[in-house]
């Protein structure tokens, strides 16, 4: 049992460059008759600078791993070794309503100035509301202030627990090209949590399949991925087939 | 099926096919449909507008009046109560001697002292119990407990052990300001977004960083509720505190007038009372302004205006 912001102590098998290594990882939630395990026997390597998607059901316990790899949750079983230098996306953006925009990009950078926090703000487009205050922040603005808030602290794993979930259908396309650009720019390792499969298949290299509480399925995502084309519609299936889902929606 | 949402209906709106069809150009009914003009330029009735605060002082005009009638008929003895010219002269000459100012400084200065002290003492109670489990058990049950006794009711004891300087004064008003300061900013810590603070964490802040960023501001508003409410019970306990044999402040002003039967002098003092409670009010006000200016961005002033 070691908790999850420690490092692998050394002497073991140096790995080559993982931004996240969990062995074992097992989570339960109560005690005696109540008690639920939403993440058994669970294992995943993440190498430096990978897109990986982790697709799953609700309460498949895909939420519960990211809240894990964030550092969140100190009431688990298995070795679990992440990146120390992290940052996290929420579904909600989670700025501080008392703070402007800015001072909520810095918080908790030492050192950090106004200038640093505009450079990330320009990055994702949203310089001219650093003087803003969260509230005054539509939907799609405030998920860009909290991706800012993430990119300011360089991070080496990039965690997104269905950030672009609660936007409406045009601003998530504008969000998901947003971060693949960033990720491009920047190469963090990115474990993005969503149950939406034309959203893995768009920004991920590698995609996790969650289900029972266990990576069911883990598939590199290959070759063609623009919509429509052959090779996505027939990973889009077998991806839908994994989920649960067998309708003929495959043309679309 | 002609559905005619008429808006912003211009002048020419146009009439609904159907009721022209019928041949009956004013009816708006159309079979199945019933539509109604939300809004736009019909017959709208004008009302003579009177402002807010004519109307509102007038009624206060109104009972000045009554009262001063009354009094010159001499249905009101003056020993009852005296009239608002009385009033208005006894406080002149209570101004211009300069008993009243005096009477004032003191008052606001035992108010200012317990105020601080009491402020304190709740700040710090309700940190220790809002963000410590241990902290919570050990204080939160006795000050509960404690709140259900009316602080006036302590005077008797306060006057045992305190004698009847100015300390039992303080210490009164200090005992009432605590349990609402407490009170309100502990549920003010306790209600902080769970979600803010594992933001937080994730951010890297530390624990007194957590304190500062998130849990700090988030009290914030329900302390300020608690200091508004402070102040209105401060005046309160100023009121019973110079019961105590006071001599000097508002109080003994009144005391010293109820036994020679000045009741001009008395309404007086009520008035400064009143007075100085509106004061207070006002400044929480500014406070709120000026600690709060993220919350104006979602509370405009017209509606703060508005709701008094």
């Amino acid at each position: 049992m070691t908790t999850p912001t420690t490092t692998r102590p050394t002497g073991t098998t140096s790995t080559e460059a993982l931004a996240v290594d969990v062995r074992a990882l097992g989570r339960t939630f109560g005690t005696g008759d109540a008690a639920t395990t939403v993440i058994s026997d669970l294992d995943l390597a993440v190498p430096a600078g990978q897109f990986v998607a982790l697709l799953g059901a609700s309460g498949c316990g895909k939420s519960t791993l990211l809240r894990v790899l964030a550092g969140l949750d100190a009431g688990v079983t298995g070795d679990v070794t992440v990146a120390r230098n992290r940052a996290v996306a929420f579904q909600a953006p989670r700025l501080l309503p008392w703070k402007k925009v800015w001072r909520n990009v810095v918080l908790g950078v030492p050192g950090a100035t106004r200038e640093t926090a505009l450079a990330a703000l320009r990055e994702v487009r949203l310089e001219h509301r650093a003087d803003a205050w969260p509230t005054t922040l539509s939907g799609g603005e405030a998920q860009r202030a909290s991706l800012a808030r993430a990119l300011v602290r360089q991070p080496d794993l990039l965690l997104l627990d269905e950030p672009f979930g609660a936007l409406d259908a045009l601003t998530r396309l504008t969000a998901q090209e947003l971060v693949r650009e960033l990720w491009h720019a920047h190469r963090p390792a990115v474990v993005l949590v969503t149950h939406d499969v034309d959203e893995a298949l768009l920004l991920a290299d590698r995609v996790l399949v969650m289900a029972h509480g266990r990576i069911e399925h883990d598939v590199a995502v290959t070759g063609d991925r623009e919509h429509g084309s052959a090779g996505y519609v027939e990973q889009r299936l077998r991806l839908l087939g994994w989920l649960g889902v067998h309708d003929g929606e495959g043309a679309a | 099926m002609t559905v005619t949402a008429r808006h912003p209906a211009p002048a020419s709106a146009p009439v609904p096919a159907t009721a022209t069809a019928a041949g009956a150009a004013a009816t708006v009914e159309a079979p199945g449909l019933v539509v109604e003009q939300l809004s736009g330029s019909t017959d709208r009735r004008r009302r003579i507008r009177v402002p807010r605060s004519v109307a509102r002082l007038s009624g206060v005009v109104v009972v000045l009046a009554v009262w001063q009638l009354v009094a010159v008929t001499g249905r009101l003895p003056r020993t009852f109560l005296g009239s608002p010219v009385d009033v208005a002269r006894a406080a002149g000459h209570l101004i211009a001697d300069g008993e009243l100012p005096a009477a004032i400084g003191a008052s606001l200065q035992r108010v200012g002292v317990g105020l601080v002290l009491g402020l304190a003492a709740g700040i710090v109670l309700a940190l220790v119990s809002g963000l410590s489990r241990i902290g919570e058990d050990l204080v939160d049950a006795p000050v509960q407990m404690l709140r259900t006794v009316p602080f006036a009711g302590l005077v008797p004891l306060l006057i045992i052990w305190l004698g009847v300087g100015e300390t039992p004064k303080i210490v009164l008003i200090a005992l009432g300001v605590t349990f609402p300061v407490y009170i309100n900013l502990s549920a003010g810590i306790r209600q902080v977004d769970p979600g803010l603070v594992e933001a937080g964490r994730t951010l890297g802040l530390s624990r007194l960083g957590l304190v500062r960023h998130v849990v700090a501001g988030a009290a914030l508003p329900q302390l300020l509720v608690g200091v508004r409410i402070a102040l209105g019970v401060s005046w309160l306990a100023l009121v019973f505190a110079e019961q105590i044999s006071a001599t000097s402040g508002i109080g003994y002003l009144m005391t010293s007038a109820q036994e020679l039967l000045q009741t001009d002098t008395i309404v007086v003092c009520l008035v400064v009372y009143a007075l100085l409670g509106l004061l207070a009010d006002l400044i929480v006000r500014i406070l709120e302004r000026v600690l709060l200016p993220w919350r104006r961005s979602f509370t405009p002033d017209d509606v703060q205006g508005g709701t008094r």
